[in-house]
């Protein structure tokens, strides 16, 4: 397996149920952190699933990290971590504790050192006291940061997060934003909210499947915003 | 909410969860078939000295969890007195609410991955014939976890309904609520590929393969 950092897609698509959703696309992405905006249905959760190996592409090739994230689900796992927009799909353990020791036995830690793992990392973010927490207890925001400890436990090169501030309140959201500015990992974001992204290195703006900006935030969240508003101002024709 | 486990630590959680379970076991098959009064006498007793010595919310919530137990109680109750045979119907009744307490003690104090690493040691001589004890236990955390979900989702159905019609949602709502079940299984389905899919039973010679085959197709 040749060692890169990034991602690399080439020539992937993906259909579904006969209509195109993604592509053909080609990119790599090296940079520590990408937006990605687009209206709904133009393609950005799945191209996030794709980056994350949830999605088999139609044709073409995906690469994190080096990995084959589609195929090589083991090496998958230390290559790319996703953040879902609802807690509640993701949380899979009734207690905090078990949810974030989950990711550690997955990889192949054997169940007490991954409980104690977990437990430090719970301890490394200042929730040493969630560990037997129910997670159903946890407010919104609290689960939304748990996925993300779970994630981080696993120690992952890449995350991607679809929307991950949806439904958060002020407070909340900015300490999440916080918590995934301060990450040393590569980051992939999913947003509508434009504000999110002013200071990332790149952002791609997905349309009907296909890329219609690339490049600087500063460059295409302009484009970005001065499109949406146009459209926005017309009356809308739905069928 | 479905809050099983009692979340400030008590003497009772510190026993090993195997210990307990067995201690458990030995209690049912000693009390199922003496259904006399000094045994369940020392049944009830026993049971209730035990979550005195946990504390009054250990009391509080045992009573709670024992609350479903009622109709079946008054009608085994209703038919003994029927019958003519109130002691023994009381005995029945005592019998089944002394053990059941006893589970629910067992539960409210043991971890529930602790309760799934015995599940899965008991299990483990199956997986000669094929069976995966560690994604039966994966589908035990599940439901449990499920289960608060599920109700919640069945509350904003009804929700949705009533705001919309002055008559109560009643069963109209099961079909949309068994679709959203289905949609949220896919969901984890997804959530649980992305952590490595469903586990395999820890086998000490080939830890570090594990987990992670499942899904490499």
């Amino acid at each position: 397996m040749h060692r890169t950092h990034g991602i690399d897609l080439s020539e992937v698509s993906v259909t579904h149920d006969g209509r195109r959703a993604l592509g053909p696309l080609s990119l790599r992405l090296s940079e520590a952190r990408i937006g990605i905006v687009g209206r709904n249905g133009s393609g950005k959760s799945t191209l996030l699933r794709v980056i994350a190996g949830l999605v088999t592409p139609d044709a073409g090739a995906v690469r994190v990290a080096g990995a084959d994230v589609v195929r090589d689900r083991a090496a998958a796992l230390r290559a790319v971590g996703i953040l879902f927009q609802n807690p509640d799909h993701q949380i899979i353990f009734p207690t905090v504790i078990e949810e974030v020791a989950f990711g550690l036995t997955q990889l192949g830690a054997p169940r007490a050192e991954a409980r104690r793992r977990a437990a430090e990392v719970l301890e490394a973010q200042g929730r040493a006291g969630w560990a037997d927490r129910s997670t159903h207890a946890l407010s919104q925001g609290q689960r939304q940061f748990l996925c993300l400890l779970a994630v981080l436990a696993m120690a992952p090169q890449t995350i991607v997060l679809d929307e991950p501030f949806t439904g958060l309140d002020i407070p909340t959201r900015l300490q999440l934003g916080r918590a995934i500015a301060g990450l040393s990992q590569q980051v992939v974001m999913v947003t509508h909210d434009v504000a999110l992204l002013e200071g990332f290195d790149r952002v791609l703006w997905l349309d009907g499947g296909e890329l219609r900006g690339d490049g600087p935030a500063a460059t295409v969240l302009a484009a970005f915003t001065d499109a949406m508003q146009a459209e926005g101002a017309r009356d809308p024709c739905w069928p | 909410m479905l809050a099983l486990t009692l979340e400030t630590p008590t003497w009772a959680h510190r026993l090993p969860a195997g210990a307990k379970m067995a201690a458990m076991a030995l209690v049912m098959v000693a009390v199922l078939p003496a259904s006399n009064v000094p045994v369940i006498a020392a049944l009830v007793g026993v049971t209730a000295a035990l979550y005195a010595s946990l504390g009054a919310v250990a009391v509080r919530r045992g009573l709670r969890l024992l609350r479903p137990l009622a109709l079946v109680v008054a009608v085994i109750l209703a038919w003994h007195w029927w019958m003519d045979a109130v002691q023994q119907g009381a005995l029945i009744c005592l019998r089944i609410l002394g053990l059941v307490a006893l589970a629910n003690l067992v539960t409210m104090t043991t971890r529930l991955d602790d309760m799934m690493a015995v599940i899965e040691w008991l299990l483990g001589p199956l997986r000669r014939v094929g069976v995966n004890p560690a994604a039966l236990s994966l589908a035990l955390a599940l439901t449990i976890r499920c289960i608060p979900v599920l109700l919640g989702k069945a509350g904003a159905l009804a929700e949705a309904w009533r705001a919309r019609s002055p008559r109560r949602p009643g069963v109209r709502v099961a079909v949309p609520l068994a679709l959203a079940a289905l949609d949220d299984a896919e969901r984890i389905s997804e959530a649980l590929r992305a952590r490595g899919g469903i586990p395999r039973a820890q086998q000490p010679d080939r830890r570090r393969k594990r987990g992670t085959e499942w899904n490499d197709r």
